[in-house]
């Protein structure tokens, strides 16, 4: 029986080959992009998964409350790891710190000769580190491995870069930072793609603590750089361990009035998602996005459906005939809905392997979007088969069922009488179902004009300064650099095209930001926190920052002059900007005169508020220099540049970024979401207007005869036109109303992300409405003029 | 075999009685050959299709082989479709997506015939109506009288112990409607078959045993032929 079904499902499909391929194309592009989508986060579950105890493994997060303000770091306090260990014996197993750094390694060959020198990131870690993630090891373990210092581990990837073959590598040695000679060790397997613990060179703590730094006891200082991990004893509860909290932060920190601080322990399972916190890998991707996409996915596939069910019920009516007579023959109903169901689901399979082909189309474009590999291998990933299976039979039961109920209830005495008419509740449903694709489609318009508007006001507003041509380049900050830094930036300025050139901390936006307290004129500590700068005398020149009262900085090595942003004064209540030059400001233990205020500049993305900012001179504390370059030569005058510092500097690892790039990272989600949306929103409207095509070439077929008749009786073509489509006008525009104020909720909760925004009007909506009637009015007059004007006596001459 | 007690049948319309049947009263037996004739309106295809199950009377009592089937579910009016009865169409109505073999089929695969027993029965059926050669095509390709030798094939297929017919020779010619009559009559005696037929013509009503005159919904003659 199944067998013969199917056969039929064939040959149906195959009579009505207009409509099956308008479904195909429909289904297929919505599954494609189900499936890309639920690879998609496939791949992002899969982060950090299957380490041996992973319900156990907590992060140790830091957290301060001040005043106005409470944030949170995935770093602690150097000291934290050894006390925590110490204190909490009870609850946890282990507890390791691990510390990210980078620094130049170079490796030589046997004659002494330097053969590799290369820039890489490397982590500091605790032998315990590795009894809580489990690594694999190829050679060594971490107890003898990283427990003496001087030790490195590589990964296999990075001792097959380093030495030609990790199995050669062990027992070899390479140098860190033109200062250790370190041993290699042991050799780990390298992490996988969908890891935040990208570790390739581990060296072992107690290197790092060999460099006698005095923040390593300090428990006033903390960077995101050094992160703990703890492994939870088996039967305890991270609850009971959260309760020890305050007793250990009352013991160890110190009380100051300005921060509170905090800890909490986060699961190794949220590492990945948590965007605030961060991790080593700097991949995270919030749940809330994966959310979104699975919902523009079901969305996506909603659609295709509506389409399905329209044009089946649509095509019922021709399918009354054969149910009727099946029905006399003895079919009961439960069988004639399998049948169709049969029908529907070979449709969706066939869907469905045209989907796969054009998943693996625009698989490569998706990677290239995400910058990450995404696997669509079935043979990898069993559970993308399975996927595809539940799709399967979701989407023909979604899309199989209700036309399925409406065919099977035909009354066989009036099917047999051709006597069935698509009757009114099948029709209003159809109307409900078209509005609902309309407004989802609408909607899809909507955001993407809000989305692509937003991202070019973006692009276009005045930032205080002024990104284009400047090169940021990196410059080391040991001692031993610092006495060449007069000599590079005098070459780099006599480079043709450099136009200008600026030692400096930190652009003037970046997401490298120091905040600190500071004394106002002498008075008591201030109730905000200032955000420092760093720069020598060129620095306003160089990013084109405008002073607006007072001078910018003069030549000096260490803080003397500041330099303070409208902001600033604002949030002091100076109202006359010139009282304030010449006070004093107290910040970093050490006192300055103000001699200038600087117009107010984006010193973060456009989603913050402009922080009140405090710049001053300090040699010790620069890491760049900031190159302002004709834009009309700045290949050629790169490439100087480059070939400069290697001379200057040949110890070190060249390396440079643009203003530009660094402040479209800022936006690189909104610009995949803009990518993403425009993706849906031409898919959503391809698939809704192949839909409606689809409908209006049925309704177009049914009213044959009355278009005949009506045009016996002096119907204008023009008039009947307007006749068949008016109703597809009418749901459109209803669709609009419904999509308005949803649109509206959705992209007014967007914009509110950020600080600086577009006001929202109604063009977005108005156009939206344009495209969708101009969209449908073609589509469905293309169809309903060649009915108009077929030939009368061949519709009246029939039957 | 059939017995119709009093059988009306009106549609209410704004409350007035639009009577379609109107005390219907009649016996069919076992083996009998009835025609059901009467001008257009007079209520005969109603009659039929409350003789065959597909509408319920409003009023009045229907018994089918001893049964009563006034309002039977759908289960029960499926098992007697499967075993019991078989339909002919003015129009054949062929499944257009099957082949003749795969039309004639339909029926045993609902009636769970096993597939040996299906495959001898087709294949007697094609015999005994000459269209071997036809059965890999589909019912467009057949003529009308053809397709409608398909249709009443169809029918026998389940072995029914009755055929109801509307109009079975409407849409032919006459030389293939004379093929058909002949048939049916040939089935009706060599067979045992009971047959029920709509017809206009006359002369196709002379093939059967007995005729029912309609008019307005009324059974005004019940007359015995031959």
């Amino acid at each position: 029986m199944f067998k013969l079904n199917l056969k039929i499902a064939w040959r149906n499909l195959w009579k009505n080959k207009g409509y099956t391929f308008i479904n195909i194309l429909g289904l297929s592009i919505g599954m494609a992009s189900c499936i890309l989508i639920f690879i998609f986060i496939r791949y992002q579950l899969s982060f950090d998964e299957g380490f041996k105890n992973e319900d156990r493994i907590y992060r140790v997060i830091s957290g301060w409350t001040t005043p106005d303000n409470f944030f949170e770091s995935a770093g602690t306090p150097r000291p934290l790891p050894a006390a925590m260990r110490n204190d909490f014996k009870q609850q946890f197993d282990k507890v390791a710190a691990i510390q990210a750094g980078g620094g130049i390694i170079k490796v030589k060959d046997e004659s002494g000769k330097e053969r590799i020198k290369t820039s890489e990131s490397v982590h500091y870690a605790e032998p315990d580190f590795f009894e809580i993630l489990s690594f694999k090891w190829l050679e060594g373990n971490p107890r003898q491995s990283l427990s003496q210092p001087n030790t490195v581990v590589l990964s296999d990837e990075m001792a097959d870069k380093l030495f030609g073959d990790w199995h050669k590598a062990v027992g070899k040695s390479i140098n860190f930072q033109n200062k250790v000679d370190l041993k290699v060790t042991g050799i780990i397997e390298k992490s996988p793609d969908n890891s935040s613990f990208p570790l390739k060179v581990i060296i072992s703590y107690k290197t790092y603590l060999n460099q006698a730094r005095p923040e390593s006891t300090n428990w006033g200082t903390v960077s995101s750089t050094s992160e703990c991990y703890v492994l939870l004893k088996e039967g305890a509860s991270i609850e009971d361990a959260s309760k020890s909290l305050p007793q250990f932060i009352t013991k160890y920190y110190q009380r100051d009035n300005v921060s509170k601080e905090s800890h909490r322990f986060q699961q190794l399972r949220d590492i990945h998602y948590n965007a605030d916190l961060g991790n080593f890998a700097n991949k995270v991707m919030p749940k809330k996005e994966l959310y979104g996409l699975a919902i523009i996915g079901a969305f996506l596939l909603l659609t295709a459906c509506i389409n399905f069910i329209n044009l089946a019920t649509a095509q019922a009516v021709s399918r009354g005939k054969e149910v009727g007579v099946r029905k006399v023959m003895g079919s009961l109903r439960r069988q004639l809905i399998v049948q169709f169901l049969t029908e529907t689901l070979t449709i969706t399979v066939v869907s469905l392997l045209v989907g796969c082909v054009l998943t693996e189309v625009a698989l490569p474009g998706m990677q290239s979007l995400f910058k990450d590999h995404i696997s669509f291998s079935i043979i990898e990933h069993p559970i993308i088969f399975v996927f595809m299976v539940v799709l399967v039979l979701l989407v023909s039961f979604l899309a199989g069922f209700y036309p399925a109920m409406v065919m099977s209830g035909y009354s066989p005495a009036l099917a047999i009488k051709n006597k069935i008419t698509a009757n009114t509740a099948g029709l209003s449903l159809r109307k409900i179902l078209v509005v609902v694709q309309f407004a989802i489609t609408i909607i899809l318009i909507i955001g993407t004009l809000v989305v692509l508007r937003q991202m070019s006001y973006m692009r276009e507003k005045p930032l205080g300064f002024i990104p284009t041509a400047v090169a940021l380049v990196d410059v080391p900050y040991d001692s031993m650099a610092i006495t060449r830094y007069h000599t590079l930036q005098d070459q780099i300025n006599k480079i043709p095209g450099v136009l200008s050139t600026s030692y400096c901390s930190a652009a003037p936006s970046s997401d490298f930001n120091n905040e600190s307290n500071f004394r106002y004129n002498g008075t008591v500590r201030s109730t905000f926190q200032a955000n420092t700068k760093t720069g020598d005398e060129n620095y306003f020149k160089t990013f084109g920052l405008e002073i607006i009262a007072g001078k910018g900085l003069s030549k000096s090595d260490t803080l003397k002059d500041i330099v303070v942003n409208e902001t600033m004064l604002k949030k002091l209540n100076v109202v006359n900007y010139n009282d304030a030059i010449g006070k004093t400001i107290r910040i970093n233990d050490k006192t300055g005169n103000i001699i200038g205020v600087v117009k107010d500049f984006n010193n973060m993305s456009l989603h913050e508020p402009i922080s009140p900012i405090v710049i001053n001179s300090n040699k010790e504390s620069y890491n760049t220099i900031a190159v302002k370059l004709d834009s009309k030569s700045i290949l050629p005058a790169m490439r100087a540049i480059e070939k400069t510092w290697n001379t200057v500097l040949p110890e070190y690892v060249y390396g440079s970024t643009f203003m530009d790039d660094k402040i479209s990272e800022y936006y690189q989600t909104e610009k995949i979401m803009g990518a993403l949306f425009k993706v849906f929103a031409g898919v959503i409207i391809f698939i809704s207007f192949i839909g409606l095509f689809g409908l209006i070439s049925f309704v177009a077929t049914q009213r044959t005869r009355e278009v005949a008749i009506r045009k016996v009786l002096g119907a204008s073509t023009l008039e009947l036109v307007k006749m068949l489509n008016g109703s597809f006008l009418l749901m459109v525009f209803l669709a609009n109303l419904v999509a308005w104020p949803l649109a509206y909720l959705f992209v007014a909760k967007w914009l509110a992300t950020f600080t600086y925004r577009i006001d929202l009007n109604i063009w977005p909506f108005v156009f939206a409405m344009i495209i969708s009637m101009v969209i449908t009015l073609i589509t469905v007059s293309i169809r309903s003029y060649k009915a108009a004007v077929a030939n009368t006596i061949d519709a009246l001459k029939y039957e | 075999m059939i017995q119709l007690n009093n059988i009306e049948k009106y549609y209410a319309n704004k409350g007035i009685k639009n009577y379609v049947l109107r005390l219907v009263t009649t016996t069919i037996k076992q083996g009998e050959f009835v025609s059901i004739m009467g001008p257009s309106g007079a209520g005969k295809s109603t009659l039929l299709n409350i003789i065959g199950m597909l509408e319920e009377p409003t009023y009045g009592s229907y018994e089918f082989l001893g049964e009563d089937v006034t309002s039977l579910n759908e289960r029960k009016r499926i098992e007697l479709y499967r075993n019991h009865i078989g339909f002919v169409f003015q129009a054949y109505h062929l499944i257009d997506e099957m082949t003749v073999y795969e039309n004639i089929e339909a029926p045993l695969l609902y009636k769970k015939v096993g597939s040996s027993e299906r495959a001898s029965r087709i294949a007697d059926l094609l015999d005994r109506f000459n269209i071997v050669a036809k059965k890999d095509l589909f019912p467009n390709q057949l003529s009308g009288g053809q397709q409608q030798l398909v249709g009443i094939a169809r029918a026998l297929a389940a072995q029914p112990s009755i055929i109801l017919a509307d109009e079975p020779t409407g849409n032919l010619q006459s030389a293939q409607a004379e093929e058909i009559m002949t048939l049916f009559k040939k089935l009706n005696q060599e067979d045992g078959i009971t047959i029920i037929q709509v017809t206009h013509s006359e002369k196709n009503a002379q093939y059967g045993n007995r005729i029912l005159h309609i008019a307005d919904g009324v059974v005004k003659e019940d007359v015995a032929v031959g």
